[in-house]
């Protein structure tokens, strides 16, 4: 075993306490609960429509998923486009 | 005329001329004209003794024991018909802007004997004459945005609701902090009406961004070097979706609406959202009589970029299927919202609300436990015995970095 291995282990300690730490406040105190409206109200779409087109490769990445994904962080606002309606 | 402008609107170009031309924003009018002199009567016998039935949505007279039912809104105002038709904007009756010089202190003559009877519609909507006992109600949709279109009366017992709190407190004492648990008297819990606008809407967004799929994984190098490496297609990814939404609650009151978890504990409110708003009843303050309220104090207007940001929400939720082929991930850059109609009806929702003020800095922090008038949903904000916490992370912390040492130690 490498010399870089073990020490990585020393990390355990204080990263097993604040883990701890964060769950329990979290489990008494449900700062990070709200209303999933996403889920929770009754909305009718229509099929959804759209286009793909390939516009580059990558190769020899080391990154597991694409820099900045947030295709589940639905509250995260990106760039808002303003139409001619609003 | 005011809004006027002198100009002959045929000669201007299109998009100003459909402006100016459109309508005033259309109404439902959900008054009550009948109810409006204050008293409440029984249809039967004229007594105005009168309450809600507990655990259901009737109303019961105390003194002729005749029951009845308000109507539903949703029927009668067809609430939760054609929401791919909606155009423009339509606000009920009720959820009418208030009005600046509104007060919330309401001065009534009792129709029984004549003497003044003031009702603080800031948290009560029903009072005693103390001359006559006739009971009065706030049932004019006056315009300090106190009455609303429609209510939906508490299901949930007292009862039940202390028994709900006593529960989930009971699973969260070990590390609760030590003045709570000595002070925890759920019975105090009291049941609020809380203001709130219901939103349909009729929207479509547009959604763009990058998405990636993997076309090829390996590893270089050996041992302890040893590297995954990844190959993939990048794809620009473009969706549209037309879709309607049928009653979103949104908080209409600027304290509930605040939501900032460091300030407040609003948040356990929102949770506990939605409600069964479809057997929402037509306003009659004899629902609330025995129960507080809180006052409506936000305008659709001041609602609408809130509306909008959780229709966008809704909006990338529903397309997530659609982008599920994108293996790596997908990185949403722009969205577009087009919102062609909304229609807005104010509604008091029952909520059964314990709270512990726990002092400190800055005023200290009301923590609340609500329980849904409703379905019965419970959460809560349990304050925490912070030096009880810190021991044991720290102590568990310690144990773990003792394993570790013990493993570094005797593996090298």
């Amino acid at each position: 075993m490498s010399d870089d291995g073990g020490l990585w282990l020393l990390a355990a300690g204080p990263a097993g306490a604040t883990a701890l730490y964060w769950a329990l406040y979290r489990y008494y105190r449900n700062t990070d609960k709200s209303h999933a409206f996403e889920r929770e109200t009754k909305v009718e779409a229509k099929p959804v429509t759209g286009s793909d087109s390939k516009v580059d490769e990558i190769k020899g990445t080391r990154e597991k998923r694409i820099r900045g994904d947030n295709v589940t962080a639905y509250r995260t606002r990106v760039k808002r486009i303003r139409g001619d309606t609003s | 005329m005011p809004g006027q402008t002198g100009i002959d609107p045929a000669t201007l170009p299109d998009p100003i001329r459909t402006e100016l031309e459109a309508p005033d924003p259309v109404a439902i009018d959900t008054s009550s004209k009948e109810l409006e002199d204050g008293v409440n009567r029984c249809p039967k016998c004229g007594s105005t003794d009168v309450r809600q039935k507990p655990g259901t949505d009737l109303l019961v007279c105390l003194y002729c024991r005749n029951q009845w039912q308000s109507t539903r809104v949703e029927e009668q105002f067809g609430l939760g018909e054609g929401l791919d038709q909606l155009r423009g904007t339509v606000i009920a009756s009720g959820a009418r802007d208030i009005a600046a010089d509104a007060k919330s202190m309401m001065t009534f003559k009792c129709s029984g004997c004549g003497a003044e009877v003031t009702i603080n519609t800031a948290n009560a909507m029903t009072a005693r004459c103390h001359w006559c006992r006739h009971v009065l109600g706030v049932n004019e949709q006056i315009a300090n945005g106190a009455v609303p279109d429609a209510v939906l009366p508490f299901h949930i017992k007292k009862d039940d609701a202390v028994a709900r709190i006593r529960q989930f407190v009971d699973k969260r004492r070990l590390f609760a902090l030590k003045e709570f648990k000595e002070q925890f008297t759920p019975e105090n819990v009291v049941g609020v009406y809380l203001p709130y606008m219901i939103v349909d809407g009729n929207a479509s967004a547009d959604i763009g961004g990058q998405g990636e799929i993997k076309t090829r994984e390996y590893t270089q190098g050996s041992g302890d070097d040893k590297k995954t490496y990844y190959d993939a297609d990048v794809y620009r990814v473009d969706r549209h979706v037309d879709f309607t939404v049928d009653d979103l609650p949104l908080e209409s009151s600027v304290e509930r609406g605040n939501l900032d978890t460091r300030t407040n504990t609003n948040n356990i409110i929102n949770t506990i959202l939605p409600f069964d708003t479809k057997n929402a009843v037509k306003w009659n303050a004899s629902y609330l009589a025995g129960f507080t309220s809180e006052k409506r104090d936000r305008d659709v207007e001041s609602l609408r970029p809130h509306l909008e940001d959780q229709l966008l929400s809704i909006a990338r939720a529903q397309v997530e299927d659609s982008v599920k082929r994108y293996d790596r991930g997908v990185r949403w850059e722009q969205e577009q919202l087009d919102v062609y109609g909304t229609r807005w009806v104010s509604m008091y929702l029952p909520v059964w609300l314990y709270s512990y003020h726990q002092p400190g800095s800055n005023g200290g922090l009301l923590h609340y436990i609500a329980v849904n008038g409703r379905t019965g949903e419970t959460m809560g904000s349990v304050p925490v015995q912070q030096w009880k916490l810190l021991t044991t992370a720290l102590t568990v912390g310690t144990f773990i970095e003792g394993i570790a040492l013990w493993i570094v130690g005797h593996s090298s």
